[in-house]
């Protein structure tokens, strides 16, 4: 039997069969007699099966047509940059994964320096969002008791038809909204609050030249932003919730938001 | 239809888990192979006779991912996303079954790109260290410090998410 000292290295080469066969009596040994390794191999080893299974599937379903047609010369091929945009997919999904969202975020300083379209949208909903949602009296101009006609008002100031999300199911309740100005344009604020006093607001403009996506924070540890920008208008959410729970309510907000505009 | 040609649909299947493993969207996943094809069929002519269809594909898609979060992170543009196909930003694995293949999902995302390649490159793929090296352009101790730093990353996150809903239990 080969004498050797194993560390935790020949454990990932174990489980990735790049062990010699003529260690692996050695190295099984060693296992069987430091138990903090064997529960790591044994944790690391379930874990492969599990990534394993979860991407089985793809193995077997159908080629989207769009890619045989690549390889078959039935589409015109692109010398062109990456049509795709699915690089950003990528940083996002990064962004709003479980843990990622913080450290990803931290190391990112003053985010979009190349176009400042997204970052003047973010910051306008966060200064408005630090003025207004800390007003107790006058947080809004037209209370949610009013809401037809705070959507029709909005609506009508905006250029956009605006259908104020129903944010309870994320324990939020709308207070109201006020227009605000935006640039060279308006936008519609709409103020929710929880039960605990924790509020959040959303801004939307009807100014908006191009599609983007993401998170901003003005200040450290001041309130952040998610926002969406698309042809034809803006959104962001703004709150100092932790940063996975306004990812959530954004993505509902803005889920209701796209579904009132296009009603 | 060439050899060269049915070789390289005969790959698509893997590439799409590859890319998927990445990118976890679906249509993000899919326009990157599509990138990748595109890629390949300029430069069919720089595919030696004899090289694996699959190991010159990978490479060009590998590059393709790397070059682009390389350049995501320089300019600053991580956070953001481009409204394409409706919502994809953190929708649900669609088709991958059950709350064990999500969490794994989620946390393979939030791991660095370059672990998560090296990673997902020998523990999926079924690369060996050589040829994931190779594939991944770096030296093969590189190649074996990001997938044991990759690992740990991702059961520690895998531990957080169990604590989390650990707690969860016990608040109910």
């Amino acid at each position: 039997m080969i004498r050797r000292d194993f560390s935790e290295r020949d454990i990932h080469m174990a489980l990735d069969g790049e062990l010699p066969a003529e260690e692996r009596a050695a190295y099984d040994a060693w296992l069987e007699t430091n138990p903090d390794m064997k529960a790591r191999s044994v944790r690391f080893t379930a874990d492969r099966e599990a990534l394993r299974a979860a991407f089985a599937g793809v193995l077997d379903e159908a080629v989207p047509g769009r890619l045989r047609k690549v390889v078959l010369g039935e589409a015109p091929v692109k010398v062109a940059a990456p049509r795709s945009r699915w690089w950003l997919a990528a940083a996002a999904a990064v962004l709003l994964a479980t843990g990622g969202f913080g450290g990803y975020f931290a190391g990112i300083d003053g985010i979009g320096q190349e176009d400042p379209a997204e970052d003047r949208l973010a910051e306008q909903a966060i200064a408005a969002h630090v003025i207004y949602a800390a007003e107790k009296r006058h947080a809004v101009e037209v209370p949610a008791s009013d809401k037809d006609h705070l959507q029709t008002w909005l609506s009508n100031r905006v250029g956009l038809k605006l259908v104020a999300p129903d944010l309870s199911a994320n324990g939020f309740q709308l207070i109201g909204g006020r227009l605000l100005p935006a640039g060279d344009s308006k936008a519609a604020m709409l103020l929710y609050e929880d039960d605990k006093g924790e509020r959040i607001s959303l801004f939307v403009t009807a100014e908006s030249s191009e599609n983007a996506k993401g998170t901003y924070a003005s200040a450290q540890d001041g309130p952040q932003a998610v926002y969406w920008l698309d042809k034809g208008y803006g959104c962001a959410v703004v709150g100092s919730l932790p940063r996975e729970q306004l990812a959530v309510v954004a993505k509902s907000a803005y889920g209701q938001l796209l579904a009132g505009l296009e009603s | 239809m060439d050899e060269k040609k049915a070789a390289i649909l005969g790959e698509i299947p893997r590439l799409r888990r590859y890319a998927r493993s990445l990118l976890r969207d679906r249509d993000s996943a899919d326009d990157l192979v599509q990138d990748c094809l595109e890629r390949a069929l300029l430069r069919l002519d720089n595919w030696q006779t004899g090289e694996s269809p699959r190991r010159w594909l990978f490479t060009i898609m590998h590059h393709l991912f790397i070059d682009q979060m390389r350049k995501v992170n320089r300019r600053g543009e991580a956070a953001m996303l481009p409204l394409e196909a409706g919502e994809t930003v953190a929708q649900p694995a669609e088709q991958l079954d059950g709350i064990a293949s999500r969490e794994i999902i989620d946390a393979l995302q939030a791991i660095s790109p370059d672990r998560r390649a090296a990673l997902v490159m020998v523990a999926i793929e079924g690369f060996s260290y050589a040829e994931a090296a190779n594939i991944l352009g770096v030296p093969a101790g590189t190649l074996m410090s990001r997938i044991a730093r990759g690992r740990e990353e991702l059961r520690g996150l895998l531990d957080d998410t169990a604590r989390r809903r650990a707690i969860r239990i016990v608040e109910k």
